[in-house]
């Protein structure tokens, strides 16, 4: 075969000298714990630009003193397949990712006890011509269940160093490093291509070679010659990926080339004719390939005993008679028709009930920390705009972003878990059916139940879903599940409007809101699916790993790694929006005079029991401590709801009166509406504020009464009239289920999609969605009772 | 389109359901615990792909696991690991020589 000579070195490649070094493999393979175990904490994840797939790379320090960088790919079956993860290990392991070096050795990872289906990736980075070393992994594995790998074989076939290695166990790191020195590029295994096929190869390799020879002399040798061509190991490896349809970066400007264009479409014509595919024809080439090369590399017992590294399968209790492995023996009960449901109905409760109440008392306990520290700050400061934004802008702010962690960490914490064991897997077998019916993959179950307790996580935990169209549907619908947030605001509209109506009735109209939400998101993933997200069905082609036991350190790294890229990656932008809000309800400032009339108002107004209180009360100091505190604090809610409306976002919810009215709200629920933003459980606070009852979410008696007690003034067409009529709280119970106001998921999706577009799609159809639905609710209540 | 039960079986295992004639037939008809060997794998591109970059190539011998309790996916084992798959793209399979392991 001819030898190498379009090839130009990577700039980026010789970067101050330092080896680079890529770790491929299978997903499943141990390639993670193996990167752990050379990298150490010297470790970095950072995403590739444009992607949303993680790119973590680390430092080693090789055995001759000098310090190299290691890649760590995502997990990939095949180079060519277009999932974002397999697009992105092609693009870095042939140099065509930008500031990411080129590997000068890749390390590929294979899993001895599934040696075949580990050798088709091998089989593929052979064909990339870099050097080469194989990591014989989980060599225990494999002689439990009875395959006896012999790694000397093996690398003989190769003609590349292979390393048996037992990554959990640390068993072979060391050889492993000792080894990358020794990296050298594989010989080219002759395929056992169809003999048509193998005859097109060589006539259009002989054609790129003469092309690149004329190429080459009509621009004086000094030119590339052939045009757009990638390194390559030989004519006839570039001929065979023009011919098997491969159009990765690199090669689709040759591919596109008209005379090449041409050849490549005559070859695979006369192919088709002799009823051979390329595609299918170099595939099948290859395993033929690696079921001789498996068969030379098994070695027999007695071999393994002769070099006294064989484990005797009797002493291995559940290696049984036929072969059933421990997972067999798991799976029996774990994917059982009716215990499976069972197991599966335990895990997830567990996961539920963990993220929604395990988390909260941590969440409050945070908050409350937060809050405290700022007040503490802020102590000895004057009452003015700098104190308000450290307390109400920046540690509110802070407040909203370290809220989630407890929630986050936990759900990461389940999902290592639940992935290193190899569950995840069995989870989405199990839960497919049901989520077909809709479009979605089976693994958008678990994000679709966090969604419940919270999206933001929900929305982290669909980056196990490998089709870009099926994550994006799961995303958009997520937010639908009606979360912890939305809880309270359930409660005070139900407990004020719904209080005559019984405990059952209460319950039922909660059970409706989780219901509407799910119905929502049911036909939304229908829509879209049929829409703008339509393809081919998504194939669900899953691999169902072997049981393993997690390893504490790395599920320890997983919960880590993720919860800092959230607080630095969408905290970022939920605090800087948390700050923006209190802006919004800060400024412009009431002139003095205005707040002085307020509190003359105020003091006016002010109900019997206070201005009277002291009358019925012993005349003890304290006592009329306390009433003096209260009126005080009578007074200061009453200027703050002034002072409220006076604000921007006041004043937005007077301007959004117009818009919002057919839907049967006031401007008050606007302001509400507009606080909802921050959190959807601060509607609960601004609606207190707005009424000038202070309050909270635990304590909203006060909210109640004034809410039932509010009419609307003279000069409204709505004049005396209740503004809480049972129909507007049926209707903003709608806009609770249906709308997307919480601007920390939005930023969690901007984070998750790399850009401003679908977070924007979201806050648009979902609040249309909203809009629509309530307004047909409010209207056709109206005319239903007249 | 493919996994339907109580209709006439054409070969001797208990539980499969396939229905076909004997000599080839496609990998979602074939019962729990059926094992045939792979003569092609049919579907657009990618699938198609797909499936014989994980082994569905050669006569590799492929044996049904088991089904998810709604009856799909389906499990199956071929080569030395496990893999699932679609009843959508297990029809896509065609096998032959069914037999209990």
């Amino acid at each position: 075969m001819s030898t190498c000579c379009a090839s130009s070195r990577d700039p980026a490649q010789t970067r101050s000298g330092e080896l680079t070094i890529a770790l491929a493999g299978n997903p499943n393979c141990g390639k993670t714990t193996i990167f752990n175990a050379l990298t150490g904490l010297r470790q970095k994840v950072a995403n590739y630009p444009g992607v949303t797939v993680e790119k973590k790379t680390g430092r080693l320090k090789l055995p001759d003193g000098n310090w190299a960088t290691v890649i760590d790919l995502p997990g990939t079956y095949s180079l060519i397949s277009r999932s974002p993860d397999e697009m992105v290990t092609m693009e870095v392991l042939r140099g065509l990712r930008p500031r990411t070096p080129a590997p000068d050795v890749v390390i590929v990872v294979v899993d001895a006890s599934n040696l075949q289906r580990n050798l088709y990736l091998v089989s593929q980075l052979i064909e990339l011509g870099r050097p080469l070393l194989v990591a014989l992994n989980m060599m225990d594995v494999a002689e439990r269940r009875g395959i006896h790998v012999s790694p000397q074989s093996l690398g003989e076939a190769l003609g590349v160093t292979v390393v048996a290695m037992v990554g959990h166990k640390r068993q072979g790191i060391e050889d492993l490093k000792q080894a990358i020195a020794s990296a050298r590029t594989a010989p080219m295994p002759d395929w056992p291509l169809p003999a048509p096929m193998r005859r097109e190869v060589e006539i259009l390799g002989g054609r790129l070679a003469s092309m690149d020879a004329e190429g080459r002399s009509a621009t004086g040798g000094a030119a590339t010659g052939l045009y757009g061509a990638p390194a390559h190991p030989s004519y006839e490896a570039l001929a065979e990926r023009l011919l098997i349809g491969d159009r990765a970066g690199d090669i689709a400007p040759l591919a596109g080339q008209v005379p090449i264009a041409e050849q490549v479409r005559s070859a695979t014509a006369r192919l088709a004719e002799a009823g051979i595919e390329p595609m299918q024809a170099d595939i099948e080439a290859h395993y033929r390939w690696i079921e001789k090369l498996a068969e030379r590399a098994s070695a027999n017992v007695e071999e393994l005993a002769a070099m006294g590294t064989t484990a005797p399968r009797e002493v291995l209790g559940y290696e049984t008679a036929r072969g059933r492995t421990l997972s067999d023996s798991i799976d029996a009960v774990f994917m059982h028709k009716i215990w499976g449901l069972v197991v599966f109905s335990a895990i997830m409760a567990t996961i539920f009930v963990s993220i929604f109440s395990l988390a909260a008392p941590i969440m409050d306990a945070v908050q409350a920390a937060v809050t405290w520290i700022g007040i503490k700050l802020s102590a000895g400061m004057s009452d003015g705009p700098l104190k308000s934004l450290i307390n109400d802008g920046i540690f509110n702010g802070v407040g909203a972003v370290v809220v989630f962690v407890p929630q986050i960490a936990l759900l990461f914490f389940f999902l290592a878990v639940l992935e290193d064991s190899g569950y995840l897997a069995r989870a989405a077998f199990l839960m497919d059916r049901l989520l077909a019916k809709v479009g979605l993959h089976g693994k958008a179950f678990i994000p679709l139940l966090s969604s419940f307790a919270c999206a933001i996580p929900g929305i982290m935990a669909t980056r196990t879903i490998e089709n870009r169209r099926d994550r994006l549907a799961t995303i958009l619908i997520a937010p639908f599940m009606s979360c912890s947030a939305r809880l309270p605001v359930y409660l005070l509209l139900i407990g004020t409007l719904f209080a005559g109506a019984g405990a059952m009735a209460q319950a039922g109209i909660m059970l409706a809101c989780y219901a509407l939400g799910i119905l929502a998101a049911v036909v939304t993933a229908i829509v879209f699916k049929r829409t703008f997200l339509k393809g081919a069905p998504s194939a669900f082609i899953l691999e169902m790993p072997s049981y393993k036991v997690p390893q504490a350190s790395q599920v320890l790294r997983h919960v880590l790694s993720n919860t800092w890229e959230f607080l630095a990656k969408a905290g970022t932008i939920i605090f800087c929006l948390s700050v923006v809000l209190w802006a919004l309800m800060y400024y412009p400032r009431l002139p003095e005079s205005r707040i002085e009339q307020v509190a003359l108002e105020a003091r006016a107004n002010m109900p019997a029991v206070l201005r009277d209180g002291v009358m019925n009360q012993s005349n003890s100091a304290a006592a009329s401590e306390d009433i003096d505190a209260s009126r005080q604090a009578w007074i200061d809610e009453a200027v703050r709801g002034e002072e409220l409306r006076h604000s921007f976002a006041g004043r937005f919810g007077r301007t959004l009166e117009p818009v919002i009215r057919p839907l049967g709200f006031d401007w008050k629920m606007g302001v509400g509406l507009v606080g909802a933003f921050a959190a959807r459980e601060v509607f609960v606070s601004t609606m207190g504020i707005v009424y000038s009852v202070g309050g909270n979410d635990e304590d909203t008696s006060s909210l109640t009464e004034a809410m039932r007690a509010d009419v609307y003034p003279r000069g409204d067409p709505r004049a005396g009239q209740d503004v809480w009529t049972p129909l507007v709280g049926i209707s903003m119970l709608v806009w609770f289920v249906l709308a997307m106001q919480c601007m920390s998921t939005l930023a969690v999706v901007r984070r998750e999609t790399a850009g401003w577009k679908w977070p924007l799609f979201m806050l648009v159809y979902m609040n249309g969605l909203a809009y629509v639905i309530c307004l047909g609710v409010y209207q056709i209540g109206l005319l239903a009772t007249r | 389109m493919g996994y339907t039960i109580g209709m006439e079986k054409a070969c001797d295992v208990a539980e499969c359901n396939h229905t076909g004639p004997a000599a080839s037939c496609s990998l979602n008809q074939l019962g729990i615990g059926c094992c045939g060997c792979v003569v092609s794998v049919g579907g657009d591109m990618d699938v198609r792909r797909r499936l014989l970059e994980m082994g569905f190539c050669n006569g590799a011998a492929v044996e049904v696991v088991r089904r998810a309790p709604m009856g799909d996916p389906i499990e199956f084992r071929l080569r030395g690991y496990h893999l699932s798959l679609r009843n959508e793209q297990a029809r896509h399979v065609k096998i032959t020589g069914a037999t209990t392991r």
